[in-house]
């Protein structure tokens, strides 16, 4: 990257400073709508974008996509802001800004669409603009296929995805969410379990749940503005928009719920566990996003009050707190040249700033009061112990957090508060840009906490619109009193404190166990190449190379095309009239099958030719006898250019067989006496049939009256169908053209060249 | 009004004749150029007068069908007319920069303009022999143009390329022969009712076979297709384009006419092969593009690939299914022209089409990684590019049916088909040249950069367009499929049942 | 006849199958001579074959008298064959040309636009 960088380039540029300004802008915007939907309004905006497919450019704000745009426009502009000084002077950055501004608006349109393949229109667009982000260090392979990853994967579960909106649609008569959901929950529909499984696959490799899970620690290939924003705060969350906006038609059946709570249990604890393993900080928290991923669709598998608001404040401090702790991490890889957990410690000192967001986001990640993550977790675990399936939700659920807390205090405790560790690069506080971002969605986790009703104002709304039906509200509270929940709390950090004591012991541990676990990622790598086996060896017998294979399958093909017809439908009975026909006829039929055995037989050229003239001479004989003349003429002048031409080339060209005999081919000779008989069968059937001679009989008729001839082939030739004739002048014209550029072209090319100078070229 | 049926024909062939009296000058290229921008008019007019009246037909030398040769325009072969004229005139501009002076006094222009002239022909033809006429000339054209140059690889494609298109032509030839003394006419419009009327049944389903097969070369389907990545990728990129664009999908149309006008009668049988062979076509071919490692080659076997969605189209055989197949084999013209374009230009900044010998072109040129994007994945049906709707249909008419097997390989397909086009984007775009070269656009000098450009610009603003403002060309594909669904205009203007004008 | 001439096409058909199919590119041709002398017959035996009784207007006639023979596949028949004179000419010139640059016209051996697989590397 580093030459690629412009050290002494302002940051401060077009590309630099506009996309954040406006995305604040947007921000600033919808803001402005919060109170309109805190109040139970919303707003619909639609245009017809294809009304023969029933497709609406339809926007719907309502409470949910109002939380997710705060998140997008709010998070998207200092993330931003951040990058334009974080990339400064990089010679792609504007391509950076590019793509990260469309992803932003893409992302946008995602959680506003209310139609359902508008929305798809988005999905797709946001995991193309992910797999540009993720691309980024594109001269890296490693990145290269992260990225191609993360489409792949992605862009497979959006297929499923999008079979599932067609088949909603198809069903269900209308591809308006809104309208979808007013209906109620689909789960009595025939269709409900297909529908289900395949939104569900799109939702699960969008917000990578295990096993689709993989593509997103890789996708720290990208910049960490792009892993804070895509791949923590926003994109990931998709899925779980997903989820949550089709809540009201989905959920409400068993298999939606365990479903949910399944994949989502075991994503979580799977994350949490992997997060301990991790040196890299960025790994660390890229699993802790996993876990979060994990976590939300667990809860969204409930349908309680309890449930669905854990859910929606679970993600939107996670995203605050999460984006925060990514920037942070990107401001001490920027300052230190590190990552490495084991080396950084004791920055708190040189970047008290920096130290102070990175302390103030993990507070609330680990769930501490007063900070909005603990409200967010009692919720949450509120929700747990009302879920049908309770004992498993809560003990995921209190794994799960008690590692976040471990996880909270490696990535922000240790590398600030730590004992000093040895730096690459002596470290120092990073530009205000960079600090503006992780600072206020640092405090903004603070100041939630301690003013609870505030963020509920924006999460009870999405609340309310995930439930399809107005929620009670009230349950977002710093105070619940003395209660489960509580208790969990309590529990959580003390065992978060354990584990982060021993977190060096675990990570061992966990390496160790890692090894001998399934290697998802190596499995990719493994598809790839089983897939790529399969190509190559489909290829490699259909595409063989040799004009011979090719011919032979055609023909074949064109036997089994003509026999199948001819088997599979009454054709009716073949009667061999060859009754009453004189010596001339079989005497002309005799001279063809000569000719033609004696083209077959022969390694002479000069035998061959003439036995094809011998077959020419009988098929104009034919056409003498049958009252074809002119036929019979121009098949003879043509049969003489032949033998000209023939004589002129053919015996330049080398022997027919190089051995001097032929080989006999049985193989080829049964496809060949196939096809054979079978056109002969087919002939045969057609002249048997009756014929129409209207045609005939109208030529007949006006070929002297109106058309002023009396050679009526002649007539049909020049006047009725003059553009055959045409179109024949202009290939024979063209055929001698080409065939004269051919032998002129390739005659310049030699003596511009010479033969021996092209074989070098190859 | 017959006049223009004929305007699109005729303006190519003189076109062809002119540019060969002056191949010799750099007079050629101009004359090729206007030729191409006259074809446009002249099909564009054709589109408008059919947009207003529906089917017109013209009958030829004035003798009523289905004694004479008729033209005849419906929605399908306007389009086809229209995009046939732009992909004429994007590879025509393509080629002033592209084609050398050596290959121009070899009549390059004059063949070129033939084949244009040829595949229009095809599509606007309503008789059946004169299909086979219009078939020829446009195949002795392309023959010319392939070989065009003689370097070894051509040759031998060459040599693949004749031998096998020789083959389905004379089965197409005899097919013509038989169906004739099957039905005594030849007139495709006529065919309809005669072939209807035929005792024998079952030897009409063996004569569509025979034509399935025939056509089924020039389209490229599974198992036939072999010509094609034996020779697409040999010739001068501007042939190639046009051939990517245009020569198969004049074997898609003619089997969309006959299989939606003629042979109707054994839908179970024909068109449930056709089915299974569309998708074998498909996957062979998204397979077979997985396989390589060259820019062309790629790109050749997603033609068959992708033509396996559009005969798909036609073998579901229900409105929403053959809307598909229209818009696809529309959209995708203009898409694989474009990618061919693109390929040239990215040969001639980095030397090579080998995947593994090329790269860096994504960071020193940028406008042609984004002009490469455009169309690579819209290829691969992403939204919101023209191939995202033509697969949506697609996959929507499967699902319609509830033909879930059919729905699963269309979607893979698709995956698979960003496999491929993030391979060249990865190993052409983002990967550093091997050699450390900068592709810089000014390595080509500016006199061949800006023709060959223009025409990829052209053609990627008109896949951006016809994503994001789909709704004219949904709406045109629905009147074509409900126009080859129940032919009666077609019949009746043609055999002058309804009021023709003079 | 009809019937006779079906039996001829079947064997021209076959021979020219049998001949395409073989090494040498030249026996294509003649397998390409052979097969479209089978499809003329096709379209000729398809229309009918008439004994004896062109295709003319008598002199005071304004149409022949009696049955003659049907005169639209003999136009056609005429189309194709110089249709596929012209593209057997081409044909013929392409065999020329490859046969004087890559010296060889068995199918087998080229192998210059598909190269069997590792031979680039040899080349190169």
């Amino acid at each position: 990257m580093a030459e690629d960088t412009d050290p002494n380039a302002p940051w401060i540029t077009f590309a630099g400073i506009a996309p954040a300004a406006i995305t604040a802008a947007l921000f600033v915007w919808f803001l402005g709508h919060a109170p309109t939907i805190a109040a139970g309004g919303s707003i619909r905006w639609a245009w017809d974008w294809i009304p023969s497919l029933q497709v609406t450019l339809s926007f719907w704000l309502d409470g949910l996509s109002l939380m997710f745009a705060l998140l997008i426009t709010g998070i998207g502009a200092l993330v931003m802001l951040y990058a334009a000084r974080y990339l400064a002077g990089h010679k792609q950055f504007a391509r950076f800004a590019l793509y990260l501004f469309l992803f932003m608006l893409s992302m946008l349109g995602l959680v506003l669409a209310d139609n359902l393949i508008a929305l798809f229109v988005f999905w797709e667009l946001t995991t193309f603009t992910s797999y540009l982000l993720i691309g980024f260090s594109h001269a890296d392979p490693k990145s290269r296929r992260n990225a191609l990853q993360a489409l792949l994967l992605t862009a497979a579960g959006g297929l499923a995805l999008l079979a599932g909106f067609i088949l909603l649609g198809l069903t269900q008569g209308t591809f308006e969410i809104s309208v979808l959901n007013a209906g109620g929950s689909l789960a009595g529909s025939a269709w409900y379990l297909p529908i289900l499984i395949l939104v569900l696959l799109g939702a699960f490799t969008k917000s990578a749940q295990v096993p689709f899970h993989f593509w997103l620690p890789n996708a720290m290939a990208a910049p960490t503005p792009v892993s804070a924003y895509l791949h923590s705060a926003t994109m990931v969350k998709a899925g779980i928009y997903l989820l949550a906006r089709m809540h009201p038609s989905l959920s409400g059946s068993e298999v939606w719920l365990w479903t949910l709570t399944l994949f989502g249990g075991v994503t979580t604890v799977f994350a949490s566990i992997m997060a301990l393993r991790q040196i890299d900080l960025k790994q660390t928290l890229a699993y802790t996003t996993l876990m979060a991923l994990g976590t939300l669709t667990m809860l969204l598998g409930g349908s309680s009050g309890y449930a669905i608001t854990g859910a929606m404040a679970f993600l939107f401090v996670h995203s605050l707190y999460k984006a925060a702790l990514f920037l942070t991490i990107g401001l001490v890889d920027h300052a230190t040249g590190t990552r490495d957990a084991d080396v950084l410690g004791g920055l708190a000192r040189v970047m008290p700033i920096t130290a102070l967001a990175a302390a103030l986001a993990a507070l609330s990640m680990a769930g501490i009061p007063p900070f909005l993550g603990f409200i967010a977790k009692e919720v949450a675990y509120s929700g747990a112990t009302g879920s049908p399936l309770w004992p498993l939700v809560i003990l995921l659920a209190l794994a799960a957090n008690a590692l976040m807390v471990a996880v909270a205090a490696i990535v922000a405790w240790r590398p600030f508060f730590g004992p000093q560790g040895r730096l690459p690069r002596v470290p120092h506080e990073g530009p205000w840009a960079m600090l503006l971002g992780p600072v206020i969605l640092a405090v903004l986790g603070l100041a939630f906490g301690l003013l609870p009703g505030l963020a509920a104002l924006i999460i009870e709304p999405a609340v309310n619109a995930v439930m399809g039906t107005p929620d009670t509200g009230g349950r977002l509270k710093l105070w619940a009193g003395f209660n489960l929940p509580l208790l969990l709390s309590v529990v959580t950090l003390a065992l978060g404190a354990v584990l982060y004591l021993r977190h060096q012991t675990l990570r061992e541990r966990i390496a160790r166990l890692e090894a001998r676990g399934p290697d998802f990622d190596a499995g990719w790598d493994r598809l790839l190449e089983h897939f790529m086996a399969v190509a190559k060896g489909q290829t490699r017998i259909i595409q063989t190379g040799r004009l011979r294979d090719y011919m032979f399958v055609t023909f074949g093909v064109l036997l089994a095309a003509i026999v199948s017809g001819l088997l599979a439908r009454n054709v009716g009975g073949l009667e061999l009239a060859l009754a009453g026909l004189s010596v001339r006829e079989w005497g002309v039929a005799g001279l063809i099958v000569a000719g033609t055995v004696a083209t077959l037989l022969t390694s002479s050229r000069v035998t061959a030719i003439v036995a094809l003239g011998v077959v020419g001479i009988g098929v104009a004989l034919i056409f003498i006898i049958y009252s074809a003349p002119d036929v019979a003429i121009t098949q003879l002048l043509v049969e003489l250019l032949i033998v000209v031409l023939f004589a002129v080339a053919a015996l330049k060209l080398p022997m027919l067989d190089r051995e001097g005999v032929q080989r006999h081919r049985p193989l080829d000779a049964v496809l060949a006496v196939g096809v054979g008989a079978a056109t002969t069968v087919v002939l045969m059937l057609v002249t048997q049939a009756p014929f129409d001679r209207r045609l005939t009989e109208f030529f007949e008729a006006s070929s002297y009256p109106d058309a002023h001839g009396r050679n009526i082939v002649n007539v049909i030739l020049v006047d009725f169908r003059t553009l055959d004739t045409f179109g024949e002048i202009a290939v024979v014209v063209v055929a001698a053209l080409g065939a004269y550029a051919l032998l002129k072209g390739g005659r310049s090319l030699v003596r511009r060249s010479g033969d021996a100078a092209e074989e070098e070229n190859k | 009004m017959s006049w223009l049926l004929v305007f699109p024909i005729a303006i190519p062939f003189a076109t062809a004749v002119l540019a060969y009296l002056w191949r010799n000058g750099a007079e050629g290229k101009w004359i090729s150029l206007a030729g191409s921008i006259g074809s446009l008019i002249a099909s564009g007019l054709l589109m408008s007068a059919v947009l207003r009246e529906g089917v017109i037909a013209g009958q030829m030398s004035n003798w009523d069908a289905p004694f004479g040769i008729t033209l005849v325009a419906d929605y399908l072969s306007a389009v086809m007319v229209v995009i046939t004229a732009i992909t004429g005139l994007a590879t025509a501009i393509y080629a002033m920069g592209e084609i050398e002076a050596r290959l121009e006094r070899l009549g390059y222009h004059a063949l070129f303009q033939v084949l244009i002239a040829g595949v229009t022909g095809a599509f606007l033809t309503g008789d059946l022999f004169n299909l086979y006429v219009w078939f020829e000339v446009m195949l002795i054209a392309s023959f010319g143009l392939l070989v065009l140059g003689g370097s070894k690889a051509q040759l031998d494609a060459g040599i693949k390329y004749v031998a096998l298109n020789l083959i389905s032509t004379l089965v197409f030839l005899s097919g013509i022969g038989l169906l004739y003394g099957l039905t005594g006419t030849l007139n495709m419009a006529d065919l309809r009712g005669a072939v209807a009327a035929v005792e024998n049944q079952g030897l009409v389903t063996v004569i569509a076979m025979m034509f399935m097969v025939g056509f089924g070369v020039k389209a490229a389907v599974f198992p036939l297709f072999f010509w094609l990545p034996a020779s697409y990728h040999t010739p001068s990129f501007a042939v190639s384009a046009v051939f990517a664009g245009l020569l198969t999908k004049v074997g898609v149309y003619a089997l969309m006419r006959m299989f939606t006008l003629v042979f109707v009668g054994d839908v179970g049988f024909t068109h449930e092969i056709l089915i299974w062979v569309s998708v074998l076509t498909m996957v062979t071919g998204v397979l077979g593009a997985a396989a390589q490692t060259d820019f062309r080659k790629i790109l050749s076997f997603h033609i068959i690939s992708q033509i396996g969605y559009m005969t798909l189209g036609l073998a579901l055989f229900t409105p929403l299914a053959l809307m598909g197949g229209v818009f696809y084999l529309v959209h995708h013209i203009i898409v694989k022209a474009n990618l061919f374009l693109v390929a040239g230009v990215a040969q001639k900044l980095t030397g090579d089409t080998d995947l593994n010998r090329i790269g860096g072109l994504y960071k020193s040129s940028p406008w042609l990684a984004a002009l490469f994007i455009v169309p690579a994945f819209s290829l691969a049906g992403f939204p919101p590019l023209s191939g995202f709707w033509a697969k949506y249909l697609i996959v929507m008419a499967s699902i319609e049916l509830q033909a879930w097997v059919i729905t699963f390989f269309a979607l893979l397909v698709g995956l698979l088909t960003i496999f491929s086009m993030t391979k060249i984007w990865g190993m052409a775009f983002w990967k550093p040249h091997p050699d450390g070269i900068e592709p810089v656009p000014e390595r080509i000098p500016a006199a061949v950069r800006i023709p060959m450009m223009i025409p990829i610009v052209g053609l990627a603003a008109m896949t951006v367009g016809i994503g994001l403002f789909p709704e004219p060309f949904v709406q045109f594909a629905e009147v074509s499929a409900a126009q080859l669904l129940s032919p009666t205009d077609y019949v009746d203007t043609v055999l002058g049942v309804r009021g023709m004008a003079p | 006849m009809e019937s006779l001439t079906a039996i001829i096409v079947g064997v021209l058909v076959a021979a020219s199958v049998y001949l395409m199919l073989a090494p040498s590119f030249l026996r294509f041709l003649f397998g390409l001579i052979l097969l479209s002398n089978a499809a003329n017959l096709v379209i000729f035996a398809s229309g009918r074959m008439t004994e004896g009784a062109p295709a003319l207007v008598p002199e005071g006639a304004s149409a022949p008298t009696g049955v003659v023979g049907n005169a639209l596949p003999q136009a056609l028949v005429l189309t194709a064959i110089v249709i596929g004179f012209g593209l057997l000419a081409f044909t013929l010139a392409l065999a020329f040309e490859a046969y004087r640059r890559l010296r060889t016209l068995e199918t087998e051996e080229m192998r210059e636009a598909e190269p069997v697989e590792g031979g680039e590397e040899t080349r190169a």
